[in-house]
């Protein structure tokens, strides 16, 4: 496959499922760690041209929270999570056993925090797939930034992707159950070529 | 830098132009290794940003959008503010953005996206004969600009850092 849209009908229903193998295990891992419950949306495929990234998910101005990690082994591509800056916050408290309302700032500990949530998040999601695909895939260190959602969208694929023209992502959005209804998205990049390895494992070629 | 723009501001979003002149301020927000290139005639108070998002043609397939690159945005840009009355031999430029995001996950050696729209956008207006009179451009934080036609002045805001003039 040379371009993302050529992705069949099939193709995508098998590509949201094996998201949703891997969302849920990463959603019974985060379910553990805050000791909350979590609720994931259904799986979208979103095809968009590369300067239509900004808009991608949620607000462009929104101040996120995004911990990306590069998936390497039988697959590579990249695992980017985002919160949206005051869930971030919130879950530094749930994570950090503090009083809700108290992570003020995003210095070393809650960097650290946010990371390893990351880390564990990504790591349950690629154990699933790799479970269920046969496939040996292993997660980076992981990095966080900070920023506006548009720059770390951008940033994402024109730094770390290799398509210039249209891109996609496999993207699964999950809330933590609050009065103040936490959100956040974990993203799938998978680069183009390691499509042709996952419809081979699920006998979708 | 959020909410209604006001009336004289232009949004200017990825791979996007905008020219105007008098009191006109041409905003972008969210520059990750993006660069937005901003071009001013002080004396005919026009002025132009264009928001580049990759170093060159070459790496697109589709390169019909001239706003996306900057060999194709430069021309574009003084093709426009000629029209709204700018000299060309008046134009003077400024950068903003072409930030490393995620830097430790790059692979050693390599060159940053935000780098190479930086020296790109550099050497097509030196080839331009337009001077580049400040800069705010790399370090690891996104940017968002605000570009005051009347008197050139770009504010340049990062999260959870000062704005600062340039």
């Amino acid at each position: 496959m040379e371009d993302v849209r050529d992705l069949k009908e099939l193709q995508i229903d098998a590509l949201r499922e094996v998201a949703n193998i891997g969302a849920g295990h990463a959603a019974t891992a985060l379910s553990q760690l805050t000791n909350s419950r979590i609720m994931i949306s259904v799986p979208q495929i979103n095809i968009v041209r590369l300067e239509e990234v900004p808009d991608l998910l949620g607000h462009p101005q929104e101040v996120v929270a995004a911990v990306l990690m590069h998936m390497l082994g039988d697959l590579t591509g990249r695992t980017l999570l985002l919160f949206p800056e005051s869930a971030g916050r919130r879950l530094c408290d749930m994570l950090l056993r503090r009083p809700i309302g108290t992570t003020a700032a995003f210095d070393a500990l809650e960097q650290s925090c946010l990371k390893e949530a990351g880390n564990i998040l990504a790591g349950a999601y690629m154990n699933a797939l790799s479970d269920f695909m046969g496939m040996l895939l292993l997660p980076s260190v992981p990095s966080l930034v900070v920023d506006l959602s548009a720059a770390v969208l951008t940033t994402t694929y024109l730094n770390f992707g290799h398509e210039r023209d249209f891109v996609f992502c496999v993207e699964t959005e999950f809330s933590i159950e609050s009065p103040e209804g936490l959100r956040g998205h974990f993203l799938l990049l998978p680069d183009l070529a390691s499509l042709k390895a996952i419809f081979d494992a699920i006998r979708l070629s | 830098m959020t909410g209604a723009p006001a009336p004289n501001e232009t949004i200017v979003k990825v791979a996007d132009w905008a020219a105007g002149r008098t009191d006109a301020v041409l905003v972008t927000l969210g520059l990750g290794s993006c660069v937005a290139i901003m071009l001013h005639d002080p004396h005919a108070c026009a002025g132009a940003m264009a928001h580049i998002l990759l170093p060159s043609k070459s790496l697109a397939r589709d390169a019909t959008n001239p706003a996306k690159f900057p060999e194709t945005a430069v021309p574009l840009l003084v093709q426009r503010l000629a029209t709204l009355g700018a000299d060309p031999r008046h134009l003077v430029a400024k950068l903003a953005g072409g930030a490393s995001m995620f830097a430790q996950l790059m692979t050693p050696g390599s060159v940053q996206m935000g780098e190479r729209n930086i020296a790109a956008a550099r050497d097509v207006l030196r080839r331009a004969g337009i001077p580049v009179t400040a800069e705010a451009v790399g370090g690891g934080a996104g940017r968002s600009v605000r570009f005051h036609v009347a008197d050139g002045r770009v504010e340049v805001r990062s999260v959870g850092a000062d704005a600062i003039v340039i």
